[in-house]
């Protein structure tokens, strides 16, 4: 066989006389090694720094968004609106978030539902800061999204996204309680899509 | 003969003018006249002071009385003018309890002073707020931010540290 001048000769490979020299696993580390997952997840470690869950990511993202627990704080009159939708005929506890929690300690939704003013500003971060990773955060109306009406005022904060970070910004002066249901739906639909085997498309 | 006709001939010295004001009588009252012409209001049977108003003119103030009278069931306002330059006038604590903090909101967003007050600080807005926010001179460019001190109280600052995110 002739290829660009140099002579190669074929090279055939009997495979029934290949022995396979492995070990059967015997002790739990050994079939933990045999798994593979630890050298996976070192190796992972050393390239990136990162390791990629993308199933567990999957159940815990559904662990989260199927029961989240809002904490009771109402700043104005969409605090009015949040009894509303918490009431029996909108009723959110369709999405399992019926209990609204007195503490903020037990808490990972905030709804800011209502004007922040300048002076309960540090009082709205600090009862953020206070409730447990993971957290979100839903701003509730034109006032806590932009500071509404109240935008050209001395007293109110331009939007409550100046202190904390929010996830889902909802418009309406009040909100409507439909309004509201969609913007709970939105946030599900983002914590669904966290983490990287979403980002990746590996959740699908 | 309305309310405010009825203090004018009362108290001729004492009443400026006399008028309607939404429809309800007014009077507008020397200020130095002021505390003598609310306890004769008082006696008139207006037992109750609903709401005090302070106006800014650029020129002058303008603090305004509305009180109600359950008994007759008829309203009276009462007005006086003071200087742009000391806003000074008389408490009514003495006669009307509910005077206290109405006069505490308008010595807070409007700045004028209740001599004889027995606890004349802000109600609204934080102790350490720069202006009062009603007048025409306030400063709206500055924008004033508080956050919450060692000691739990309010610390207002111009830059917002350790409350926003970015600047």
């Amino acid at each position: 066989m002739e290829k660009g001048g140099i002579r190669v000769d074929p090279v055939t490979i009997d495979t029934t006389k290949i022995k396979i020299t492995k070990k059967q696993p015997v002790t739990a580390l050994d079939k933990l090694n045999d798994t593979g997952l630890i050298s996976t997840v070192l190796s992972a470690r050393e390239r990136e720094g990162m390791i990629l869950f993308s199933t567990v990511d999957q159940v815990f993202n559904w662990a989260r968004l199927s029961s989240l627990w809002p904490v009771t704080s109402g700043l104005a009159c969409c605090a009015i609106e949040m009894m509303a939708v918490a009431m029996a005929h909108h009723d959110i506890a369709r999405f399992g978030m019926e209990i609204f929690r007195a503490s903020p300690r037990q808490a990972d939704l905030m709804f800011v539902a209502g004007t922040v003013t300048k002076r309960m500003a540090p009082r709205v971060k600090q009862l953020y800061e206070m409730m447990p990773d993971p957290k979100w955060v839903i701003a509730v109306g034109s006032c806590a999204s932009t500071g509404g009406p109240y935008h050209e005022s001395y007293s109110v904060l331009k939007g409550v996204d100046l202190i904390i970070p929010v996830d889902v910004y909802m418009p309406g002066c009040p909100p409507r309680p439909e309004a509201w249901i969609y913007a709970v739906i939105q946030l599900r639909e983002k914590i669904k899509n966290q983490g990287y085997g979403a980002k990746w498309g590996l959740n699908k | 003969m309305n309310a405010a006709e009825e203090l004018k001939n009362l108290l001729p010295g004492s009443v400026v003018s006399t008028g309607l004001q939404l429809n309800k009588p007014m009077a507008v009252i020397k200020k130095e006249e002021l505390l003598k012409a609310a306890g004769k209001a008082k006696e008139m049977g207006f037992d109750h002071l609903s709401v005090i108003t302070g106006i800014d003119y650029k020129d002058h103030f303008e603090v305004i009385y509305n009180f109600f009278s359950y008994n007759k069931k008829q309203n009276l306002a009462l007005k006086v003018n003071l200087d742009h330059d000391k806003p000074e006038v008389e408490s009514l604590t003495g006669l009307w309890n509910g005077a206290d903090w109405l006069e505490r909101e308008t010595f807070d967003l409007v700045g004028i002073k209740f001599i004889g007050h027995p606890n004349l600080v802000r109600i609204l807005l934080p102790d350490g707020w720069n202006g009062h926010p009603l007048r025409k001179d306030y400063d709206m460019n500055t924008e004033q931010f508080v956050t919450i001190g060692e000691n739990g109280d309010d610390v207002v600052s111009t830059d917002g540290t350790n409350l926003l995110r970015r600047k």
